[in-house]
């Protein structure tokens, strides 16, 4: 099936946020979703954004049922390793159940690397959940290190009131 | 005993440096350690900075047996959450030795925090390691919460081969 990858338009945003929440009920969690496309046009379109976004079209002639050609996307960002330098984090990787098995989620990520590498970013770092088998098995298999089985990382997180009262203590 | 919290300069990229190695020894990874001072001057203080640090700083008569009156940090940088939006992500945390138990750790902490909260951010994300009891702890009482042992995200990560290979959509 043919498909392009392009860089995402404020005018994706619609559609990148219907397919956020499409992969938080893939992850259990649709409650936890707080922001809609109005914040994504904000946040990722300016001098400054905060993210970048690539997303995946097919042809009209092969729209999903419900009438979509924007059928996956990578929503990532650069980050910094203190040993390693430049890096990566892709914050979401998806492709809408219909348009899997033809090799868009591996072009949306090789895109991602792709960019990476442009930057001089020596590291491309993500999270999985643990009990999410199919995409574990597919970023193992793509050469992936699970760093928090074999190195012992965890991620910790600030929010809500503790970030609040956190902040309050500052000089 | 006195100290300030201040936003790093490029002129603190020695020391930041030098804090790094002691960091990364600290972590037992000393010699994963790539960057120099040079990327640190070049990658935290041009118009599209990767990181933003702080620095924590002593009197004259208070420095380190060493003569260093600069004596902890915190880099750091915006990241985006597709359900929460704008957030913060602590890549280092670190305070001397020598100087540790005076409050400047919580200090250095709670300026990203309230950094963060200034530019609209919800989350203050970071990492560490499991066998990490000292910092596990500390974090703990402030507040934060373990995303990888709740809600059972892994970090993963691509480098090296493994990356190249990536880019190159050959998998």
């Amino acid at each position: 099936m043919k498909f392009t990858i392009c860089p995402a338009k404020p005018e994706d945003c619609k559609d990148i946020e219907r397919m956020i929440m499409e992969l938080a009920v893939y992850e259990k969690m649709p409650d936890q979703v707080k922001i809609s496309h109005k914040e994504l046009e904000r946040d990722g379109f300016g001098p400054n954004p905060f993210y970048q976004c690539v997303v995946a079209e097919v042809p009209e002639e092969h729209m999903s049922k419900d009438g979509h050609t924007k059928v996956g996307y990578a929503l990532f960002f650069y980050t910094y390793s203190t040993w390693k330098g430049r890096t990566v984090f892709m914050e979401d990787l998806y492709v809408m159940p219909e348009y899997r098995g033809k090799g868009i989620g591996k072009a949306l990520m090789a895109t991602v690397a792709k960019v990476a590498k442009e930057q001089h970013c020596v590291r491309l770092q993500f999270s999985v959940l643990d009990w999410n088998k199919p995409s574990l098995d597919f970023y193992l298999a793509k050469g992936a290190e699970d760093l928090t089985a074999k190195e012992g990382w965890h991620f910790l997180r600030f929010h809500g009131i503790a970030l609040d009262n956190l902040a309050q203590e500052a000089p | 005993m006195d100290f300030t919290i201040r936003a790093a300069t490029l002129e603190d990229c020695k020391d930041i440096s030098r804090m790094i190695l002691e960091l990364a020894e600290h972590e037992k990874v000393s010699d994963q350690i790539k960057i120099t001072q040079r990327d640190l001057e070049q990658d935290g203080f041009s118009k599209n900075p990767f990181f933003h640090g702080i620095i924590a700083e002593v009197p004259e008569h208070f420095k380190s047996r060493d003569g260093h009156t600069k004596v902890g940090y915190s880099l750091y940088f915006y990241t985006y959450s597709s359900w929460k939006g704008r957030a913060v992500y602590m890549e280092d945390l670190y305070v001397m030795p020598e100087f540790r138990g005076k409050g400047i750790g919580k200090a250095l902490m709670a300026k990203v925090s309230q950094l963060g909260l200034a530019a609209g951010c919800t989350q203050l994300n970071f990492t560490v390691l499991d066998w990490n009891k000292s910092s596990l702890d500390f974090y703990r009482k402030q507040g934060c919460w373990d995303v990888t042992a709740d809600l059972g995200y892994h970090c993963m990560r691509c480098e090296g081969d493994a990356l190249e290979h990536l880019a190159q959509g050959d998998l």
